[in-house]
């Protein structure tokens, strides 16, 4: 999910994670090795980030944090949903930040810490509010919209074949919130504003391929006005 | 008075077996110029031809731009690239493509595919008329129809294309 919502290559994302200690060089004579780095600690940060980066630095082993694996993940950005643990415990919001390498999910303005930044002898700091991960299996339950109160959802299939998620106590979908859809690049594909460089769809949808007995160059030359009668002389080997 | 004569033991290693055997492993090292003695290399590097396993291997895939026969390089002007550029004046298709369009999917583009577009046409009509003979060939064969496989070969070959040669 966080390669969707960022709109980023998986190869790049690939790329700017990668921590290579040992590469054999690119010689016949070698077996090509690449000894990289397999086991990151991910946080709240992006792992194309430089905060991740500063979090996994190269030759830093540390303590595995053991993850529930969910089978099928449930939360959207957007999403309404109660904290059931912790200070804020009862109370609802919007999905605001996943990372769902942790089973995590921050709620917008609830389960917060305070920070006081930037402290001099005089100066107090200013204080910083930020949002605290909240654990998807333990802490936080979807709403059922029928009655705006926690429960737990499952993916089901509806009459018509399309994939849905349901509160398993009343069987109402909880449809997927709009906000889920949002990227860096556009808040929703249909308001996306097309710039110079992009294609439109009805350029793109134009079939112009015609099937003709020509190989590419043949098909040039025809255009370019390039004519070459010279048949090369045949080779053979014995 | 006594002159001492200092005699220096001469004393020679000796290998029976292949050089180097054992001794040193310059296999996993990646160095160059292991072989000849400088003489050698320097006729080497005057005339690079003289091996042309070692040229293939360091020559970075530059194409020739003609051909040599023994001592000098004739320079063949059709073998010297001319890169041909269509004028995109009015083109379409840009770099990038926009969010808001829909999955195009689209099968490939098989041989079979090219067969049936180019000559099924023909061989349905000439199958309803009756133009088709005891081994069903056509009567009146068309263009296409009439071409054999080594008129088709040289057609392509004789602009100068590279699809057949092993250099690719």
């Amino acid at each position: 999910m966080t390669k969707q919502s960022s709109n980023l290559p998986e190869s790049y994302i690939k790329r700017a994670m990668e921590q290579v200690s040992w590469q054999t060089p690119k010689a016949k004579q070698y077996r090509q090795v690449v000894v990289k780095r397999k086991k990151y600690r991910f946080t709240t940060h992006r792992p194309w980030t430089e905060q991740f980066q500063s979090q996994n630095p190269p030759g830093v082993q540390r303590a595995k944090v053991f993850v529930e694996p969910l089978l099928d993940w449930t939360f959207f950005k957007g999403d309404r949903v109660e904290v059931l643990a912790g200070l804020d415990k009862g109370k609802q919001g919007l999905v605001n930040y996943i990372v769902q390498e942790r089973n995590w999910v921050m709620v917008e303005g609830l389960n917060c810490q305070y920070q006081f930044v930037g402290k001099k002898k005089n100066y107090p700091g200013m204080m910083m509010k930020m949002e605290n991960p909240l654990s998807v299996t333990e802490h936080v339950a979807l709403l059922d919209p029928s009655d705006n109160k926690p429960t737990q959802a499952e993916w089901r299939y509806t009459e018509e074949g399309e994939r849905v998620r349901v509160s398993v106590r009343t069987g109402r979908i909880i449809p997927i919130p709009t906000l889920a859809e949002e990227t860096p690049d556009y808040k929703s594909k249909a308001s996306y504003a097309e710039q110079s460089k992009d294609t439109i769809s009805d350029d793109l949808t134009q079939i112009t391929f015609q099937p003709t007995l020509k190989t590419f160059e043949m098909d040039i030359a025809e255009k370019m006005d390039i004519k070459d009668d010279r048949v090369p002389v045949k080779t053979y080997w014995y | 008075m006594v002159g001492v004569t200092a005699t220096l033991i001469h004393t020679r290693g000796l290998t029976t077996s292949a050089v180097a055997l054992g001794k040193h492993n310059f296999r996993k090292f990646l160095a160059y110029g292991k072989r000849g003695t400088k003489i050698q290399k320097e006729r080497m590097n005057k005339n690079p031809n003289l091996d042309p396993q070692v040229t293939r291997e360091h020559d970075r895939g530059l194409r020739p731009v003609g051909l040599s026969d023994g001592k000098t390089f004739h320079i063949v002007p059709e073998m010297i690239p001319e890169i041909i550029v269509p004028d995109l004046a009015g083109f379409k298709l840009k770099p990038y493509v926009s969010y808001r369009v829909p999955d195009v999917v689209q099968s490939e583009f098989t041989p079979q595919d090219l067969f049936y577009a180019v000559y099924s046409e023909k061989i349905a009509q000439d199958f309803k008329n009756n133009k088709l003979d005891e081994d069903s060939n056509p009567i009146e064969p068309s263009e296409e129809e009439l071409l054999t496989a080594e008129e088709a070969k040289n057609k392509v070959l004789s602009l100068g294309s590279d699809i057949y040669s092993n250099r690719r």
